[in-house]
């Protein structure tokens, strides 16, 4: 843009300011006299002169302002200034010709401006200057404005106090905050409670020390010794819920009670043996709370970062998560970065000394990395660590639920494994990508079938069907595949899925644009390895939309075929 | 200074490990200072060591190094406080007499040992469980005044630590406008808003929300602190909310926050201002040697229009820490 500036805008905290330029320096904008006379107020007037002055009328359209100016958005209300005060010469709309240029900070919302107004910005250096002599004598020279003294500082608090208190509180990463919370509770819980299940022992165990040879499971001694309380009580009628805690071991509960009458424990009385079974049950409610914040857990987990728990498992991606901070910064971190998330120390003792630097971190306690061999721990690891940040970039940017990219991850990471043994060649990124894009169009085949006929309650058992199929097709492609863990096997009998998945596949193709420039942002930060993985992505999710289209003609079909 | 074999160098180590949330902000100080338990007895020692945080000066405040360090340093933590508490032991506020500092705002109270304290601007409130005193002096009309002090731990605080090691202008001063980055939770906040006064007015940027919602809570009692949570990268996101600043001060530590620091100072720093700043060796490189990557940033600083004065490393509080203060000059930029 050439010319010279004819105005620029400041966006103040009490309200937008337009200014008309008379003078202003091309060539030399960090002269030290140019500074100089920014910094006169008395030569500074010379070179602006207030136009217009929109004060906000309210606390609440001064945030609705400075929430759109930080996001280079064009509020209503900075329209409607611009509108009245830009000459108009040529008549409307045609205000390229008018010879205006407009001086604005920042880029984005000069083309908010440029776009909607059609009035030319410029946002270089020689607007800086001005509007930050603008900014510098802001109070005296707004003073036209009918402003005072102390006004600005006012006005600057007030704003500063709802534009913070709104940034915390709609933040965007709120379940995953939970996760972290949920994830170090959990964490927190299995410490406490071995210690607690120790002193249980402890303190029981003067009364009837033979129990904890007898019982050496936790949660099964504080059980049973809330049930016997004083040993000498314990009779034969009490054997068959004994036997209940023990795993119905009917040898096992006999044998309690035979220790129960030869023990040579003290006797004890009855006010102690109130308090100690206060706390054994205190004990066994804490064992049980811990299984059901696990369960939330899972769920969660399922929700937020379906695919990645699919690959590494819940409790692992939820530590990942935990240790990022986020999905959102696990998913911008390459994937050398997640290889060693939780090793920090080991790779920067070794970065000093010049050492080998860690294998691995958090990912270590996957399953993998205990199968494979002593030599292969640190390939698969890496193999691991690239497929964990797909897994979670999908999850991150997509707005498709769905864990079957996780699965095709790690049908891929069961393949590696084999391939170290019988050197059996790994699955293509493509071919797997495909193949769950491929059971991704099924299954959303049937959910939208069910909508239909009703809202979603049997839909549980039909995705359960839909993952058991794909787990099949996955077990026969590997040639030898490992059972899945019985946790995430367990999970995936009952996956809950979200009801609401077919309304937000009709926004998808929308939404899809949006994830996929995301993507492509990402993929800057990634190794090269992913990069070609990335891309490969990409083209199927192209191909998706277009299959998105045919496959809900032929879903019905093929419902019916199953049926 | 009169805090230096204090704390010694015991402090500054116990601190490193003690923060073992590891974070690039050292676990709100989680363990700074921890060795200065010691000091107070040998229970206040032992908190220290374990890396509970703040043994000695507060006192009352261990619980915090748990907040971020977890359990254990939770319970170090606590009994350093005590021992702290019996190891300060000063003999009611009559004992202390106050001395002002060569920087205006800031002064030394002397008693069985001397502090840094600020003027507190809400008299009986602690903002992050330091110690207050309170200190007789006679005002304009001639009548005995209580005025209420606030001790500035040199662990906590990294621009303490900068005053305590001999700066010779912090530029910040009662009436300034300083643009602080990275201002955490708001603790060493609340005694640059103590020293620039009602007069003067702190513009707080933190990026962290955790942090960001206590330091709106500090802000709400000290009308002279204008809290912003947003990211500093993005200088233009809040340029609402800022006026042109006479200071900034900057404790980002971020490998590029020379970038952060200069683009800040693009948009709001006055032409001649001063950038005071605290760099973490181990933020920007691991690898390289503390003095090396100080040149280095002090060089990057340079490119961008601002002329260092003064640099000063941080021992014995902090490791591997550097101040720099430098000026900003627009015209002499390029």
């Amino acid at each position: 843009m050439s010319g010279s500036l004819t105005h620029i805008l400041f966006e103040g905290a009490s309200g937008y300011a337009l200014f008309t330029v008379s003078m202003q320096e091309e060539i030399a904008a960090k002269s030290k006299q140019l500074q100089d006379s920014i910094n006169d107020i008395s030569i500074f007037s010379r070179m602006i002169q207030l136009a217009s002055f929109l004060p906000f009328t309210s606390a609440a359209q001064a945030l609705e302002n400075a929430n759109d100016v930080s996001e280079g958005v064009l509020n209503p209300h900075l329209k409607n200034l611009l509108n009245l005060i830009v000459p108009d010469v040529a008549g409307k709309g045609n205000k390229k010709q008018s010879g205006v240029l407009l001086g604005v900070t920042e880029r984005g919302l000069a083309g908010a401006i440029q776009g909607e107004l059609g009035i030319p910005c410029d946002t270089s250096e020689r607007a800086l200057e001005l509007i930050r002599g603008v900014r510098l004598h802001q109070e005296k020279i707004l003073i036209k404005g009918g402003f005072q003294k102390g006004d600005v500082a006012i006005a600057q608090l007030g704003l500063g106090h709802s534009y913070s208190r709104g940034k915390v509180k709609f933040n965007v990463n709120r379940s995953d905050n939970m996760i972290i919370q949920a994830i170090s509770l959990s964490d927190q819980l299995d410490k406490d409670l071995n210690t607690f299940s120790m002193r249980v022992r402890e303190w029981y165990g003067w009364h009837f020390p033979e129990l904890y040879k007898l019982v050496p499971d936790a949660h099964q001694y504080a059980l049973l010794a809330v049930l016997i309380g004083d040993r000498a009580t314990l009779t034969e009628g009490s054997l068959e819920d004994m036997q209940a805690i023990l795993d119905d071991d009917e040898t096992r509960a006999r044998n309690v009670l035979d220790a129960a009458r030869a023990s040579m424990g003290s006797d004890i009385n009855e006010i102690d043996l109130i308090n100690i079974s206060n706390f054994a049950e205190r004990v066994v409610k804490l064992a049980e709370y811990r299984k059901s914040l696990r369960r939330y857990l899972i769920e969660k987990m399922n929700v937020v970062a379906p695919n990645l728990s699919a690959l590494i498992g819940e409790t692992i991606a939820a530590r990942l998560i935990s240790h990022a901070g986020s999905l959102t910064n696990l998913a911008k971190y390459p994937a050398s970065t997640v290889q060693i998330l939780g090793a920090e120390k080991a790779l920067f003792r070794a970065l000093k000394t010049k050492g080998n630097t860690p294998k691995y971190g958090l990912i270590y306690h996957s399953t993998f990395i205990g199968r494979a061999g002593t030599k292969h721990k640190g390939r698969i690891s890496r193999f691991l660590a690239n497929k964990c940040s797909i897994a979670c970039r999908i999850d991150c940017f997509s707005d498709v639920p769905t864990n079957k990219f996780g699965e095709a991850l790690r049908a891929q990471v069961e393949e590696r494994l084999n391939f170290f043994e019988t050197g059996a060649p790994v699955s293509k990124n493509s071919d797997a990508i495909q193949k769950a894009l491929t059971a991704i169009a099924a299954d959303l085949g049937d959910d939208e079938d069910e909508d239909d006929d009703d809202e979603g309650d049997v839909k549980e058992d039909d995705v359960a069907d839909a993952v058991k199929q794909i787990e099949k097709d996955q077990k026969s492609a590997s040639a030898s595949k490992a059972p899945l863990d019985p946790e995430l096997a367990a999970i995936a009998g009952g996956l809950p899925t979200p009801s609401k998945k077919d309304k937000k596949e009709k926004k998808e193709k929308k939404e899809k644009r949006k994830s996929e420039a995301m993507d492509i942002d990402v993929k800057e930060e990634s190794s090269k390895k992913d990069k070609k993985e990335k891309k490969e992505k990409k083209d199927k999710k192209d191909k998706e939309e277009k299959k998105d289209k045919e496959e809900k003609k032929d879903k019905k079909k093929k419902r019916k075929s199953e049926a | 200074m009169a805090f230096g074999e204090r704390g010694g160098r015991g402090g500054a180590r116990g601190g490193g490990r003690g923060g073992f949330g590891g974070g690039d902000r050292g676990g709100f100080g989680g363990g700074r200072g921890g060795g200065r338990g010691g000091f107070g007895g040998d229970r206040g020692g032992r908190g220290g060591g374990r890396g509970g945080g703040r043994g000695g000066f507060g006192g009352d405040r261990g619980g915090r190094g748990g907040a971020r360090g977890g359990g254990r340093g939770g319970f170090g933590g606590d009994r350093g406080g005590r021992g702290g508490k019996a190891g300060l032991g000063r003999k009611g506020p009559g004992a202390v007499t106050l001395e002002p500092h060569k920087h205006a705002g800031v002064y030394i109270a002397k008693g069985k040992e001397h502090l840094l304290v600020t003027r507190n601007m809400t008299p009986g409130e602690s903002v992050y469980g330091e110690k207050r005193i309170s200190i007789a002096s006679t005002n304009a009309e001639g009548e005995e005044e209580k005025i209420e002090y606030r001790v500035w731990n040199p662990f906590r605080s990294k621009l303490a630590a900068g005053i305590l090691g001999g700066l010779d202008d912090i530029h910040i001063k009662p009436g300034a406008k300083v643009l602080y980055l990275g201002a955490a939770s708001g603790s060493s906040v609340s005694h640059v808003s103590d020293i620039v006064g009602p007069e003067g007015v702190v513009y707080a940027v933190e990026f962290s929300h955790r942090p960001g919602r206590e330091l709106i809570g500090m802000a709400k009692k000290r009308t002279n602190v204008v809290p912003i949570v947003d990211d500093a990268r993005h200088p233009q996101k809040y340029r609402m909310l800022v006026q042109m600043v006479d200071v900034i001060f900057a404790d980002v530590a971020q490998p590029d926050q020379a970038r952060i620091i200069s683009l800040n100072a693009h948009h709001f720093l006055k032409n001649g201002g001063a950038i005071v700043i605290s760099i973490k060796a181990n933020c920007i490189d691991s690898t390289a040697p503390a003095a090396q990557v100080f040149a280095s940033e002090v060089n990057n600083m340079r490119k961008e229009g601002i002329k260092p004065k003064e640099q000063l490393t941080l021992e014995p509080y902090e490791r591997d820490h550097a101040i720099v203060v430098g000026k900003y000059e627009r015209h002499a930029g390029n």
